[in-house]
């Protein structure tokens, strides 16, 4: 079976005095066994509803919101918890955040198991890199090669939508990794259905300068705006600061209890705490 | 995405001792964007007797005008306020009049009757009747909720318990739901009145 990619590229580097080493070549990742045909890909398509568009095909797990962003002190990683298989919450507890290695994260967006499987690829290939070079990896390296491994399957189904974020000797770094190809770096990211509401709040109150309690408090603020919008975001906030030591993470933030907290004006009618008193025909 | 998914709603009805409920939640939705989450989808019929309608938005506020306007007229004509099995039968065939280009709603009737025996029923959305003792659900979550009312529901509930019962069904099966619940409301129909009430929910 042809990939993409290899149909592609010229795999031949020896005129420029490259050689196929270990550590220098596209990574190869692990080998998949195809259904049996000429279009395993279309056999795949047809049972498998990766969009949530048909009722009568296999759902797969889904999110979901997550953002990212540098300032002046690292990085902030918010993600919210939900997954949804169609339009059943499958969990609210899930782990959108990967932590790749100790100043690595990554985030999960779009198939939850597309996500979750190739950024530990990730993790192990980071590893192998330290070993051979006896240095960490950098943010741009490794998104690189996350962008690479996932190339290879252009056009066959998967659905990832990532950030990668890191502190490496540039400083803060973070990048957007997608299954479609793309790979960009920016100051800012939201990825997932919930997006676009996510993105209104930082368009609003992001700046570089921030401290880190401001800078938490608006990721927050995002994460809770976009699984009050969206369907299919919700469940808890998680939050990670990436700084030059490493990530840390953040104590979790139920998003049902964030919502009385912004709205404490909110006073419900004949609400269910009061005791039950019977209202008089009129 | 089915038609019937396109707005998202969770209903469910429960009957109990001399009193009937009928609980709903309050989402608004376009897909997977919330628009509304105050939007009524449980309205009185009659004193007595209330309809919940899940499913389409617009066909739930055009039947309920239309509803509005029958129940009306057969006061002015009879002279007494409508029963909620007879209520039950109209909207069967207003919903069967419809047949080649239906009204995207289930409707769930609950009320009681003039010698205050509990009633409640539902139907698809072509007007087949279902007539249960027990309880009647529908909306994007009527999978949870029969999961829920089959677990919890107990004959012969009083008031108290059954605002209990109902409440408990109706928020575990729209947490669930991707594309229910954002807040509910309650309403409890006893021969002395009904009783209202809000419910604190998750609001994601």
């Amino acid at each position: 079976m042809n990939r993409l990619a290899e149909q592609l590229a010229a795999n031949d580097m020896s005129e420029f005095g490259l050689h196929n080493n270990n550590d220098s070549a596209a990574i190869a990742g692990p080998s998949f066994q195809l259904a049996a045909g000429s279009n395993p890909a279309a056999f795949a398509h047809h049972f498998i509803d990766a969009k949530s568009e048909k009722d009568s095909l296999i759902k797969i797990a889904h999110g979901t919101t997550t953002l990212a962003f540098k300032f002046k002190d690292g990085v902030i990683v918010a993600t919210d918890s939900r997954a949804t298989a169609g339009n059943v919450i499958a969990s609210q507890t899930v782990k959108k955040v990967i932590e790749i290695n100790p100043y690595l994260l990554g985030t999960m967006a779009g198939g939850a198991a597309d996500c979750s499987f190739w950024e530990r690829v990730l993790g192990m290939e980071c590893r192998l890199y330290e070993l051979r070079n006896k240095k960490r990896i950098s943010v741009a390296a490794a998104s690189k090669m996350l962008a690479n491994l996932v190339y290879r399957y252009k056009g066959m189904g998967l659905s990832m939508g990532t950030m990668v974020a890191g502190w490496d000797e540039k400083g803060p770094g973070l990048y957007y990794v997608d299954s479609e190809g793309q790979r960009i770096a920016n100051d800012l990211f939201s990825v997932g259905s919930g997006s676009t509401y996510a993105y209104g709040i930082l368009d609003s109150h992001y700046r570089y300068d921030m401290e880190v309690e401001e800078a938490l408090d608006v990721a927050r603020r995002a994460i809770y705006h976009a699984t009050h919008r969206d369907a299919y975001s919700g469940g808890i906030v998680r939050m990670y600061w990436v700084r030059e030591t490493g990530w840390e993470a953040f104590p979790l933030e139920d998003v049902g209890q964030l919502y009385y907290r912004y709205h404490p004006e909110i006073q419900l009618t004949n609400s269910a705490e009061s005791p039950l008193t019977v209202a008089p025909l009129a | 995405m089915s038609i019937m998914q396109y707005n998202g709603s969770a209903i469910v009805a429960m009957a109990g001792k001399d009193c009937v409920a009928i609980a709903a939640d309050k989402r608004l939705g376009q897909r997977a964007l919330t628009v509304d989450t105050d939007f009524q989808k449980v309205f009185p019929i009659t004193d007595r007797t209330y309809v919940g309608l899940p499913g389409l938005a617009t066909d739930v506020k055009t039947l309920y005008d239309r509803f509005r306007m029958r129940v009306n007229l057969y006061k002015h004509r009879e002279e007494r306020t409508i029963e909620p099995k007879t209520f039950s039968h109209l909207v069967s065939h207003m919903l069967y009049e419809r047949r080649f280009g239906p009204y995207f709603v289930e409707p769930i009737i609950a009320g009681l009757d003039k010698n205050d025996k509990p009633y409640i029923c539902g139907m698809d959305l072509i007007g087949c009747l279902d007539f249960a003792k027990d309880f009647i659900v529908g909306g994007t979550a009527s999978d949870n909720l029969y999961g829920m009312c089959e677990s919890l529901w107990e004959p012969d509930l009083g008031p108290n318990d059954l605002f209990e019962t109902i409440s408990q069904a109706l928020l575990a099966a729209v947490d669930r739901d991707a594309l229910s619940g954002w807040g509910a409301v309650v309403h409890i129909i006893t021969p002395e009145g009904v009783i209202t009430r809000d419910i604190k929910g998750r609001m994601d």
